[in-house]
C-alpha cells in the first residue's frame, strides 16, 4: 500500500463493491471519490466553477491515514442520510456496516500511532492525558 | 447527547492569508443562511416531525451542520492568522477588531450579529421542511457567490465540498416532503 489511492482500489476488491453498486437503489461512488466530491451519489452530483474534484494531497503518513478515515466517515454520513429515508435498503445497510468496520479499524490504527481523535480511544490510557496534545483540527498542518 | 471528534469533516489547510475572504465567509458563520442557523433550525424543528424518518433526518443533518460550522470557523481562523490591525482595517475588519480582536464572532460580513430570528420554526412540519429546502438553496447560492470571489484552491476546495452538501441536503429534505405528501402523513 504505497498511497491512499492504491488503498481504495484494494478496498474495492476486498469488499467486492461492484456487487453493491448493482443492487443499491442508487449508484454510489467509493468513499474517497465521494469524499472529494462531497457527494456519494453520482445522480445527485452537481458541480460549480471547478471542472474536476480537488484531490486531497496528504503531506505525510499521518495526513494520509486521516484521509482514509475522513473518506470512510464521509461515506457513513451520506449513507446515513440516505438510509433515514430508505430504511429497508438492505444493500445500503450492508455497505454502511462494511465502511463502519473499516473506519473503526483505521481509527484504531491512527489513534495508536498519532493520539486520540475520540474520547472513546483506548489510547487515552497512560501516565499523560493525551487528549490535550496537538494537533487541533483548525490548526492542521500535518 | 453529543460527542466531539478531534478532526474536521473536510480538511482545511489554507496557506495564504486573505482577510477579505475571511470577512465574506462570515456570511456562512453568522448570516441568516449560515451553518449555525441551519444546525439550530433543524435541531428546533425535529420535535415537530410526525414520524421516525423525519426525526432521524433532521437530527442527522443538524449534526452534520455543526461540523460545517467548525469548517467555516477553521477557514476564518486560518485566513486571519497573524493579521496586523492595519491589514484588518484595510479589509474592512476594523470594526470587528475593535470589539472582538482576532476572536471569532458569529456575525454576517457587515458585522450584523447572529440572531435567533434566523431560525424558522413554525411547528408545522410541511412548512418547516419547505423552509429548510429554501434555506439549503440559499446557502448553496451563497457558497457560489463565495466561490466567485476567490481563485485560491485552498479556499475553493472546502467551499466546493460545503456547497455540494447543500445540494444533497436539499434533495433529502425534498424526498422527505414528498414522502409525507404522498403518504398523507
Amino acid at each position: 500500500m504505497n498511497n491512499y489511492r492504491d488503498y481504495y482500489n484494494y478496498a474495492n476488491n476486498n469488499y467486492n463493491q461492484p456487487n453493491y453498486k448493482n443492487t443499491l437503489n442508487a449508484n454510489i461512488y467509493d468513499p474517497y471519490q465521494g469524499f472529494i466530491r462531497g457527494n456519494m451519489f453520482p445522480d445527485l452530483y452537481n458541480t460549480y466553477k471547478l471542472n474536476k474534484p480537488v484531490e486531497i494531497m496528504p503531506k505525510n503518513e499521518q495526513a494520509e491515514l486521516l484521509t482514509y478515515i475522513d473518506a470512510l466517515c464521509f461515506a457513513l454520513i451520506d449513507l446515513n442520510l440516505f438510509l433515514d429515508l430508505n430504511p429497508n435498503d438492505e444493500n445500503a445497510i450492508r455497505l454502511y456496516n462494511e465502511y463502519r468496520k473499516e473506519k473503526d479499524m483505521y481509527m484504531r490504527a491512527y489513534q495508536d500511532k498519532f493520539g486520540p481523535i475520540s474520547l472513546d480511544s483506548a489510547n487515552l490510557d497512560g501516565s499523560t492525558w493525551k487528549w490535550i496534545k496537538s494537533p487541533w483540527p483548525w490548526e492542521c498542518e500535518y | 447527547m453529543w460527542k466531539y471528534e478531534k478532526k474536521l469533516e473536510y480538511p482545511v489547510n489554507i496557506r495564504k492569508k486573505d482577510l477579505k475572504m475571511a470577512k465574506y465567509l462570515m456570511a456562512q458563520y453568522g448570516g441568516p443562511d449560515s451553518e449555525l442557523a441551519a444546525s439550530l433550525r433543524y435541531l428546533n424543528q425535529r420535535y415537530s416531525m410526525p414520524d421516525d424518518r423525519g426525526k432521524a433526518l433532521l437530527t442527522d443533518i443538524a449534526n452534520e451542520e455543526l461540523a460545517h460550522i467548525e469548517i467555516i470557523a477553521a477557514m476564518i481562523s486560518q485566513l486571519t492568522k497573524g493579521a496586523s490591525i492595519d491589514e484588518l482595517e484595510k479589509a474592512g475588519l476594523g470594526g470587528h477588531y475593535s470589539m472582538h480582536d482576532h476572536g471569532l464572532f458569529p456575525a454576517n460580513p457587515n458585522g450584523v450579529p447572529f440572531t435567533s430570528s434566523y431560525i424558522e420554526t413554525s411547528g408545522d412540519y410541511i412548512a418547516d421542511i419547505e423552509s429548510d429546502m429554501a434555506a439549503e438553496q440559499r446557502a448553496r447560492a451563497t457558497y457560489e457567490h463565495l466561490m466567485d470571489m476567490t481563485d485560491d484552491i485552498d479556499i475553493l476546495a472546502p467551499l466546493s465540498f460545503l456547497r455540494q452538501r447543500e445540494v444533497v441536503h436539499y434533495q433529502r429534505f425534498k424526498e422527505l416532503r414528498n414522502y409525507y405528501l404522498e403518504k398523507k402523513i
